[in-house]
């Protein structure tokens, strides 16, 4: 079940010109490094979860010579709009965001990202590379499943939600799509979950 | 960005007829306009093929007369949801009541930077015009928009708004704007203007939004986008206006996810967004971005007074630009000899009812339709534009249209009696066969002139076969 669920988010996304896989728990440090020299970037700017040292991505990445960032919190002086840095305008744009979405809706293909402290909105879109940890369990089918659970009765709702279903786009100029608009030029989701290893 | 770009739409100059025929002759606009349909219509052909559009179609037209039934209502549990998330709302009567609220704000916080991500509801406010005048510099940061910008000229569609200009013409609008060359080719382009407007993220003051849809069961806003601007607009500047049309509120959130699926199905040909920014009030205290304060401006603009009238309708759009697309007028002139931020099918419907009837634009657009009803088929939230087009054209009072009026009236009455039916067609044909020669009439005078300035009129029937 998890398993078609898990293909159908990411043909949805090949789609959209974005990449998937499936990978175990153990597997997905190595996977994260690998894409991310495939992009060629040279840091990455992870959101506070707890996901993150449980697959040991600090400590494989920094052994891998890429920068791990940790967003700021509320009263780093880059949170306090000294943003240029984060955007990546004082050296070459080399960043990829590592979110981890809420849901991961796979009818069509849709990240669920829900902003809260460590997890600030802008991740994807300030870095030039953005990878999705989405452990299986939070695959739902339908777009309405995912929205309906976020924005339930009794809960506060996120500050911000976003929805990323591919990397950004235009089709501004002559109407032919063109990635790397203002957000995210590539995107690759990772689905995490130990029965969801392909057979080799 | 050192450099100011003044932003001065210009007021309509020529008539209606005058801009079509221009659009007509431009060969460049036409192939442009063509190639865009082209690529809509098979995006549009796909998602037919792999979703029950129909069904779809079926469900958002309900939800959407819903909602606008129930107006009051939900738009009073938006603003009280919208409070409770922390969040101002306002509002705001027309456009100079929303103007003058930004600029008063933008004073108050003592603001000179303003990034807006594409929103049709400002364009129809004229933000940037005021904010200008306020002494304001406000960047355009969709890529479309952000080009029109620089060009200083009005969108042409809904959705892609530079969709009348080829690859060339933008790199050198880029060049003049950074002072640098700029390399060829669409990735280049693309790249080009990302670094410059990375520069307007970090720096703006405010950050200025339309919204697609609100959901009133928890007071969010809703910005779909496929670049990635809308998302850092909401997310970076320390202040958020949102400018919503007040009728783009739905009840919960089973129909935004409905409306959000086919939203862009219709716009663009495919079953997703790339972003969908879903925004409860401004950022928790624990967050290390998104906005501090979050302004939220209902624009009623003449929406309210169309409750409750045949032309209710109107305002179950949800703005995605298909009736655009599907329609052979704006298909053959494009969106900008329509001379309203709104073109197309819809905006000939809603051009005349914002404006209140009064404006130049409302006596003319009405009428630049076949009435075929595309437009019907093609509207993903079913408003029977032809229809519309027909009550709104009833509407229009211009001595002209009075005139026209009255001469169907007389003809009506003059016919409705057999006497006068067979008089006036004795003397017609008596007419006919004095102007013309050897059975055709090439040339009439008065009302006749119009036919024969296209083509021959045959003074006989069976007409003989045409001579050279």
């Amino acid at each position: 079940m998890a398993a078609a669920l898990a293909e159908q988010l990411i043909a949805a996304i090949e789609r959209r010109r974005g990449s998937g896989e499936r990978c175990d728990a153990a597997g997905a440090a190595a996977r994260v490094v690998e894409r991310i020299r495939s992009w060629g970037a040279s840091r990455a700017l992870l959101a506070d979860h707890p996901l993150m040292d449980a697959l040991g991505l600090p400590v494989a990445l920094a052994s891998a010579g890429i920068e791990p960032v940790r967003w700021p919190g509320p009263r780093d002086p880059r949170a306090g709009g000294a943003w240029r840095g984060l955007l990546g305008l004082e050296s070459p744009e080399t960043a990829c965001g590592i979110t981890v979405p809420a849901f991961g809706v796979a009818e069509r293909g849709t990240l669920v990202l829900e902003a809260g402290a460590g997890h600030g909105r802008a991740i994807d879109v300030a870095s030039a590379y953005h990878l999705a940890l989405l452990p299986a369990e939070r695959l739902v089918r339908t777009l309405e499943e995912a929205l309906v659970a976020t924005f339930a009765a009794g809960r506060r709702p996120p500050s911000a939600v976003s929805l990323v279903s591919g990397p950004s786009r235009t089709s501004d100029i002559e109407k032919i799509s063109t990635l790397g608009a203002h957000g995210a030029l590539a995107l690759h989701v990772l689905v995490i979950g130990e029965e969801l290893s392909p057979a080799t | 960005m050192s450099k100011r770009i003044p932003v001065t739409y210009p007021e309509i100059t020529a008539p209606l007829r005058e801009r079509t025929r221009e659009a007509l002759a431009d060969a460049e606009l036409g192939g442009n306009l063509r190639a865009a349909q082209a690529s809509w219509a098979k995006g549009r052909r796909q998602m037919a093929e792999q979703h029950d559009f129909a069904a779809m179609r079926e469900r958002a037209t309900g939800i959407r007369r819903d909602n606008i039934a129930r107006l009051p209502e939900l738009l009073e549990r938006l603003e009280e949801r919208v409070r409770a998330a922390g969040g101002t709302v306002t509002r705001v009567a027309d456009s100079d009541a929303a103007c003058r609220y930004i600029t008063d704000l933008a004073a108050a916080r003592g603001a000179t930077l303003v990034a807006k991500s594409k929103s049709m509801a400002t364009e129809e406010i004229k933000l940037n015009e005021a904010l200008e005048e306020a002494g304001l510099r406000v960047v355009e940061t969709d890529l479309g928009e952000w080009i029109l910008q620089l060009m200083q000229e009005h969108p042409s569609h809904i959705i892609a708004p530079a969709v009348h200009l080829n690859k060339e013409q933008i790199r050198s609008v880029l060049a003049a704007e950074s002072g640098e060359a700029v390399p060829e080719g669409r990735e280049a382009l693309v790249a080009h203007a990302r670094r410059r407007l990375r520069e307007v993220f970090a720096a703006a003051d405010i950050g200025v939004s339309g919204v697609n849809l609100a959901v009133a069961e928890t007071g969010t806003l809703c910005v779909v986008e496929n670049e990635g601007n809308a998302r850092l607009v909401t997310a970076l500047p320390r202040i958020h206006v949102a400018v919503m049309g007040m009728e783009r509120v739905v009840a919960d959130w089973s129909e935004a996810a409905h409306l959000l699926q086919l939203l862009p199905m219709a716009a663009i040909g495919d079953d997703a967004a790339t972003y969908v920014n879903l925004i409860t009030g401004p950022r928790a205290p624990d967050e290390a971005d998104g906005p501090v304060e979050l302004h939220l401006l209902l624009l009623d603009g003449g929406r309210a007074a169309l409750r409750g009238t045949d032309l209710q309708d109107a305002l179950n759009c949800i703005r995605c630009g298909a009736c655009l697309y599907s329609c052979p007028m704006w298909r053959s002139v494009g969106g900008q000899a329509y001379g309203s931020p709104y073109s197309g099918p819809i905006g000939a419907v809603v051009t005349p009812l914002l404006e209140g009837m009064r404006g130049e634009r409302s006596s003319e657009l009405p009428f630049l339709s076949s009435l075929c009803g595309a437009c019907h088929e093609a509207c993903p939230v079913g408003i029977p534009l032809h229809d519309l087009l027909v009550r709104v054209r009833n509407r229009v009072t211009t001595p002209g249209h009075r005139r026209d009026r009255l001469r169907f009236r007389l003809w009506a009455l003059a016919w409705s009696r057999p006497w006068a039916y067979r008089a006036t067609r004795a003397l017609a044909r008596g007419g006919l066969r004095l102007a013309g020669r050897r059975g055709w009439a090439r040339r009439l005078p008065g009302p006749g002139a119009a036919w024969t300035s296209q083509r021959d009129l045959p003074t006989r029937w069976p007409p003989r076969s045409p001579s050279s």
